[in-house]
């Protein structure tokens, strides 16, 4: 990624979005808030500081934490994450796609929906019925280096705001008993309405990846004895 | 957790579970043995797809909705 522009006015360089393999580049149009990138005039800025905070993504813009279980316990709880107390606006998950590529790595293609339960009201001044947002996710794990990336992007809403998140799960170099995690979001906001403000604002409240993401993993580990397939060998 | 696609929830359960088995049991141990989930995956994406289409679920593209807008046709 580039080092952005300073100036409201100039014209921002190409800016690419995305990860594992999928990028698209920012259209001009677009006002991009990656924090501490300061790229954007001070108002979109602190919108856009306001959503990641709202939403609970990194304050950097790329935050690592660590958790104490082995990676395999980790991915085994990651592929299994919903339905969980810590999302309960994920209300539905399908795998679209999943294959394996040539070096013995696993893809999966997944369709989240996410309900806002937004009060009638509001959806009468947004002017729609629709309180579903979709987020398609792609992921990929590889076994022999221990990897498994995810990436997500919402699919709907997308005239208004885009919310791009990327997590990586590594062991951690010095402890295999531990897993790292890091995480990152990019949002891209576009209009410059209220309403658009509104609508962004509930789409990134429901975000998929909510801050509390090792907490989700850590109740999945905890609670997989009801699926009847123990994520730990010592279960 | 449910499928996307109301009548699809069973097929994706089935599938869910055969799958956690595959990938804990084999592929995480570097067994990479045939996949036991084809067909049980077949299935299940058979309803997926449809439930996508009716429901207008703009997986290969954006959607553009605006307060002033109509839902767009397909």
């Amino acid at each position: 990624m580039r080092t952005p522009d300073r100036g409201a006015s100039a014209k921002f360089p190409p800016f690419v979005i995305g990860c594992a393999g999928e990028s698209r580049i920012a259209q001009s149009d677009e006002v991009v808030c990656v924090r501490n990138r300061q790229k954007l005039s001070g108002h979109f800025l602190r919108m856009c500081a306001f959503l990641h905070h709202v939403i609970g993504t990194p304050n950097v813009e790329r935050e690592t934490t660590v958790q104490r279980y082995p990676w395999e316990t980790v991915i085994k709880a990651a592929m299994r994450k919903y339905p969980n107390p810590m999302n309960p606006s994920v209300v539905g998950v399908d795998v679209l796609d999943r294959n394996l590529d040539t070096h013995g790595r696993l893809h999966s293609h997944r369709l989240l929906s996410t309900e806002w339960g937004l009060p009638g009201i509001v959806r009468a001044i947004l002017g729609t019925n629709r309180t579903l947002t979709y987020i398609k996710e792609h992921s990929i794990v590889d076994p022999d280096e221990k990897k498994m990336e995810l990436c997500s992007t919402n699919i709907t809403l997308t005239n208004l705001v885009s919310v791009d998140e990327r997590l990586v799960y590594r062991p951690h170099p010095e402890n295999p008993d531990v897993t790292v995690l890091t995480q990152e979001a990019i949002i891209t906001v576009k209009g410059v309405s209220l309403s658009s403000y509104l609508e962004g604002l509930m789409a990134l409240t429901m975000s998929a990846n909510a801050r509390k993401g090792w907490d989700a993993i850590e109740w999945i580990i905890q609670n997989s004895e009801r699926e009847k397939v123990p994520l730990c060998d010592l279960c | 957790m449910n499928s996307v696609g109301e009548g699809c929830t069973e097929l994706k359960r089935e599938y869910d579970q055969c799958f956690n088995r595959w990938f804990a049991e084999k592929f995480l141990k570097g067994d990479r043995s045939g996949d036991p989930c084809t067909e049980m995956f077949k299935k299940y994406q058979l309803c997926v797809q449809k439930a996508i289409k009716d429901k207008d679920i703009p997986i290969d593209g954006v959607e553009f909705m605006g307060p002033n807008k109509e839902k767009p046709e397909s």
